[in-house]
């Protein structure tokens, strides 16, 4: 999983880079916008596979059955971070996923909410001084003033 | 009392009470300046109670001051400091005070020549003068700091408490010195005396941390206070010999003597010196006789008893000390301005006394010498103060009258008996005429030489320099007096052309406080003849702080004191004697000569400007080259140094890299949903660029996001997704809006596609490789069995750990346990994180969301629709009336 | 963007949404949701409101300005973090009482549910304000 996820990430970079490296502003808003997708994804990636290992399922259905039974053929995930007792201890931690990188996450995706608008709401401000929104054009008038 | 409030109210006294007179009336000038007066009043007198308290311990001192072994006794035997009040204690900066001989000194020297200086600026600022009330209201409280500051600096014990005064004294200077706020350039020198001296204050600051970083083997955590270095003297000694093995000591003393040295003025740093006589002549003679300039003395004098032993010490000083001495001197006779030329001899003076320092580091080394010019440090330093500030001070009283250009003022002694009078016997003090303790001071400078020159001839050439700069200074004290008296050979309108008046018009004023505008100077000026004649009582008050001044006082001469006239007299055949004597006689011939009447320009003016060309425009033109304004560089100066790094990453682990790649693609098959998630995120995002249709964009965008959406549910991160869904959906409809405000799409959106695509794909391929390495190592093999994801401690500690008697978890209710167990009391640890483990970031984030909200807010100012009314708002009141903000923004 | 199908069904749909949002504000402790889910689910309520009664209809709903919502939410938070130190304790530190109401179980009332509550409020106001504002630009237009 963790290939598909650098992929993803690959190529959702390499599109918002490609956009922020065109004529208009409104394209490296959207640019802006996949690159926070992006940056995202790439700590995401940082909490490890979502698949439980070979060792690991095999205890998860022996514990579920009763003996060393078959082993299922689709993979089995891990479990959210959601504590399924309220005593830690008694949890087996390694068949939850890492935390950490989502309660980063979860505050960047509010963050890069707050910055687009910050962002757009420049786009039409900008629009309105300077009548134009090339980054070419804007580039002449910083030059000018 | 103890002796650290003591302290503490001598240096706090001036600037509480400068504040204190904001309060007062603003016309009640006299009752301001006895307020004021007191801050340095107090200050003098704490501290002479501090000194006769330390008296006894001075006293021991002195009788250990053996031949051989004094400077060990001295730190030994007498523990000079206060105690400690913490500040900040893990930073090593606490308030903690060196009562040595050295620091009472210049504390009783500051706050006593304060004292003339506060009662003279009520004479020079008038009471009758438009201006004056405004401008002792502000004068009072400014140089109060700035004493305060001064006081600080001398007193200080921790190392980096210095510091702070040290800065405070630039900043204070800089408020005085631009003090004529409307005067453009009197703020330019301002800036560049605040420049000059902040720059030396940063080698200061790192001389200070430098040395405490390199002195951890002295002392543990390394030396951070005054009275541990000298206490270390001898252990820092032997490091310093063998410097070669601590190139850290010597950085350390060549970063604090820049400090020193720009302080102190020393060529060629000198310029802000006499630029910095934009100030009101109270400024100039507080700034420049007692206190700011001889601030840099003061850190030389206190590194002396340690960094002598440093070869470098006289090495780099003398050089130095001895350039700026005679380029003052020659420089100050070829003034006309009475203001510069008191500033350049100034300079000059500062040159000897570095000098002096310099040649007390040779006999340092050369112990079976009997005689250095440094045991008078004291006496030198006094002596200068003491004829300096009674010339400004009067300087400035004549400026108000008549002018400050000598060749104005032929014959100004008639009318203006008291100040011209003064003036000349200060003048009289510069020339070192036998009955002023200047001349003294002359004469023990000159056996310093002599001495050190017997150890290295080429200082002869140090001994001409002076011999050169005293027959400066006589002339100078020549054509003052024969000036004001009117005598052939003065100066006069003929010498100069006259370069605008000075003449500020003050109405007479009659009364005692009107003769504040000399008195002070001539009660200054009057120490330099009681020592000069009665030199017993000068070694009586000033012997008390020239023993431990330096732990260098093994010299017997020493015990003698300063000699008197009587002594000298005794001795006509001794050299330094006939040297004074042929300097007073050529001076007086150079004075009453044609030469050298002119007026130069000092060309260490044009360094600071030329430095500020080269930084301001020379800067902003190298800035234009990186900083184009074109969005498009930016990002490419950004990524080309990404490639460059990963690249370059790359190349050192070539092997891993390929490892690593080839084991995560065999994995790609492992979960098919997820294939296909991602197949759908890529391909949406690829398609975003595809169209020039805006509002497919968008749909793109928004499509993308839900396949984000679903790699998060695939990573077990239900918050996420929710978070990312709702999200998206508020985005996808801002971007919407939006859109409608910005102008249409031009055809050709993908232009320069031939650059930008490859760009794009290897800035891509870089952070897909990051994003793998990343995923795969932090789940390698650690030694540490216990080792975890820093996460699944989170897990554990996110409800709670509590144990009941039989060791089995429990409810945590009454949070009662131990709080080292306490948890966040919440299932989903997501959460728990965010408000608990890392609640304080997100109060920042949600201050930050606000923030742009606000942004957004104050961009499109608000236009009043109608239509639109609040539910609360609906009543009788007018709307403005109810929402305050609302209105603001509107009008 | 008026039509009377989605106005009808939003009759229902939007207290429904609002129960939702508070629903996930207050299980977020220990279930998933939380204070930025709860705030957004509401605000994108809102936003659905406005699209089907227009937007004065929207802002008539709002008892205050965006903005004052902003400000209390940030208030809150911050007093959640403020009022641990009153007892000694760091700042932001937590308790988790089970409140017993005399029937059924004790309630499990975490204090982090007012910072919690606090986020809601500074999400639902800048997410509603920006829009509002925006979206008055481009009927100006």
């Amino acid at each position: 999983m963790t290939m598909v996820l650098a992929i993803c990430v690959a190529v959702t970079f390499a599109v918002s880079i490609y956009l922020m490296l065109g004529r208009e502003l409104k394209g490296v808003a959207m640019g802006v916008f996949l690159l926070s997708h992006a940056a995202n994804l790439s700590i995401l990636a940082m909490s490890g596979s979502p698949m439980m290992t070979h060792a690991q399922q095999e205890a998860e259905v022996a514990a579920e059955n009763g003996s060393h039974a078959h082993i299922v053929d689709s993979p089995l995930m891990k479990d959210p971070p959601i504590l399924a007792s309220q005593y830690a201890n008694e949890q087996p931690l390694a068949t939850m996923v890492d935390p950490l990188p989502q309660a980063l996450i979860l505050t960047a995706i509010v963050i890069s909410f707050g910055v687009m608008a910050f962002l757009l709401t420049l786009l039409v401000v900008t629009n309105r001084k300077t009548q134009t929104i090339e980054v070419a054009d804007l580039a002449e008038e910083a030059r000018k003033a | 009392m103890n002796s650290v409030w003591m302290v503490m109210i001598a240096v706090f006294a001036p600037v509480t009470l400068g504040l204190a007179t904001l309060w007062l009336p603003r016309k009640a000038i006299e009752l301001r300046t006895a307020v004021a007066v007191a801050g340095p009043l107090i200050a003098f007198v704490m501290l002479l109670m501090v000194t006769s308290g330390v008296k006894t311990g001075l006293a021991t001192q002195h009788a250990y001051a053996d031949h051989e072994h004094a400077h060990q006794i001295i730190s030994e035997k007498v523990d000079l400091t206060t105690d400690t009040l913490d500040w900040m204690p893990s930073l090593n900066i606490n308030f903690a005070f060196l009562t040595d001989g050295l620091g009472l000194f210049f504390g009783l020297l500051v706050s006593g020549i304060g004292i003339g200086i506060f009662l003279y600026a009520r004479g020079y600022f008038g009471k009758a003068a438009p201006t004056s009330a405004d401008d002792l209201y502000r004068f009072y409280p400014t140089i109060g700091l700035f004493t305060t500051a001064m006081l600080g600096l001398v007193l200080a014990d921790y190392t980096i408490l210095t510091l702070l005064f040290w800065e405070m004294t630039s900043i204070s200077s800089f408020l005085l010195i631009g003090w004529d706020r409307y005067d453009k350039k009197a703020v330019k020198l301002a800036m560049q005396a605040f420049f000059t001296t902040g720059l030396g204050g940063m080698g200061l600051f790192g001389g200070i941390l430098v040395f405490g970083n390199a002195t951890g083997s002295v002392v543990e955590g390394g030396i951070w206070r005054w009275s541990q270095m000298l206490e270390h003297s001898e252990a820092l000694q032997a490091m310093l010999l063998n410097v070669t093995s601590h190139p850290q000591l010597l950085w350390a003393f060549v970063l604090m003597f820049i400090g020193a040295g720009t302080k102190s003025a020393q060529f060629p740093f000198h310029y802000w010196l006499p630029g910095a006589m934009a100030a009101p002549t109270p400024v100039s003679a507080f700034l420049h006789s007692a206190t700011m300039v001889k601030a840099g003395v003061f850190m030389v004098g206190r590194l002396f008893p340690v960094f002598a032993a440093l070869p470098l010490f006289p090495q780099l000083i003398i050089p130095f000390g001895a350039a700026t001495m005679l380029y003052g001197g020659v420089v100050a006779l070829q003034q006309h301005d009475l203001k510069r030329i008191f500033a350049f001899t100034t300079v000059s003076q500062l040159g000897l006394l570095m000098c002096m320092y310099g040649l007390g580091a040779i006999d340092f080394t050369y112990k079976d010498h009997v005689f250095a010019a440094i045991d008078f440090d004291v006496t030198q330093i006094a002596n200068h103060a003491f004829y300096k500030a009674p010339l400004f001070i009067t300087a400035g009283a004549i400026g108000h009258f008549l002018s400050r250009d000598i060749t104005q003022l032929n014959g100004a002694f008639y009318k203006h008996k008291a100040i011209c009078g003064t003036m000349m016997l200060a003048a009289l003090g510069l020339a070192a005429v036998p009955g002023t303790i200047s001349f003294q001071a002359k004469e023990l400078f000159l056996y310093g030489i002599l001495h050190a020159a017997d150890v290295y001839p080429v200082l002869w050439v140090v001994m001409v320099m002076t011999i050169i700069t005293a027959v400066c200074n006589v002339a100078i004290c020549v054509r003052v007096c024969t000036t004001l008296l009117g005598l052939p050979g003065g100066m006069t309108e003929a010498d100069g052309e006259h370069h605008g008046d000075h003449h500020h018009d003050h109405p007479h004023e009659h009364g005692l406080l009107a003769h504040m505008i000399w008195l002070p100077g001539l009660v200054i000026v009057s120490f330099q003849f009681l020592g000069g004649i009665i030199t017993p009582l000068w070694n009586m008050v000033f012997g008390i702080f020239e023993q431990p001044a330096t732990a260098a006082n093994y010299f017997q001469y020493k015990a003698e004191g300063v000699p008197s006239l009587l002594y000298v007299a005794k001795h006509l055949g001794s050299i330094p004697l006939w040297i004074s004597m042929f300097c007073l006689v050529a001076g007086t011939m150079l004075g009453l000569s044609k030469f050298f009447r002119g007026s130069i320009k000092d060309f260490a003016d044009k360094i600071y400007p030329a430095m500020y060309w080269l930084a301001v425009t020379g800067g902003g033109k190298c800035f234009r080259l990186v900083q184009t304004g074109n969005l498009k560089h930016y990002l490419i100066f950004v990524l080309g140094a990404l490639l460059l790094g990963f690249g370059w990453t790359v190349a050192v682990d070539a092997e891993m890299w390929s490892t690593l790649t080839g084991d995560e693609a065999a994995r790609v098959f492992e979960y098919w949903p997820g294939i296909l998630i991602g197949l759908i995120a890529c391909l949406t995002a690829v398609l975003i660029p595809m169209t020039d249709i805006r509002i497919v964009r968008i749909v793109f965008l928004g499509a993308c996001g839900f396949a984000v959406v679903a790699l998060y549910l695939v990573y077990q991160a239900p918050d996420l997704a929710l978070t990312q869904l709702m999200f998206e959906i508020i985005s996808v409809i801002l971007f919407v809006i939006v859109l409608r405000l910005l102008p249409k799409e031009k055809k050709g959106a993908d232009a320069g596609k031939a650059w930008r695509i490859p760009v794009a794909v290897c800035v891509g391929l870089v952070f897909g490789w990051m994003t793998l390495t990343a995923a795969s190592h932090n789940r390698g093999e650690t030694t540490n069995p216990d080792a975890q994801p820093l996460g699944h401690t989170l897990a554990q500690h996110s409800y709670g750990l509590k144990t009941d008697d039989d060791g089995n978890p429990k409810l945590d209710t009454a949070m009662s346990g131990d709080v080292g167990k306490r948890g966040g009391g919440g299932t989903n640890v997501v959460n728990v994180i965010l408000v608990d483990f890392r609640g304080f970031d997100t109060l920042g984030e949600i201050a930050v969301l606000g923030l742009a909200a606000m942004g957004v807010w104050s961009m499109l100012p608000h236009r009043r629709r109608k239509g639109i009314k609040y539910r609360k708002v609906e009543s009788d009141y007018p709307k403005e009336a109810l929402d305050p903000l609302e209105s603001e923004v509107t009008t | 963007m008026s039509s009377s199908i989605l106005r009808t069904a939003n009759g229902i749909i939007f207290p429904l949404t609002l129960l939702f949002a508070l629903y996930m504000a207050l299980k977020g402790h220990n279930m998933p949701g939380g204070g930025f889910i709860g705030g957004l689910i509401a605000a994108v309520a809102l936003v659905l409101y406005r699209m089907s009664h227009g937007p004065d209809a929207m802002m008539r709903l709002m008892p205050v300005h965006p903005r004052v919502i902003v400000a209390m939410g940030l208030g809150i938070a911050a007093l959640t973090g403020v009022v641990p130190l009153v007892f000694g304790e760091p700042m932001l530190r937590s308790i988790a009482p089970y409140i017993s109401l005399g029937v059924g179980d004790p309630v499990h009332l975490p204090s982090a549910l007012f910072f919690d509550v606090g986020v809601l409020l500074v999400v639902v106001g800048v997410s509603v304000g920006m829009i509002v504002r925006l979206g008055e630009e481009v009927e100006d237009e």
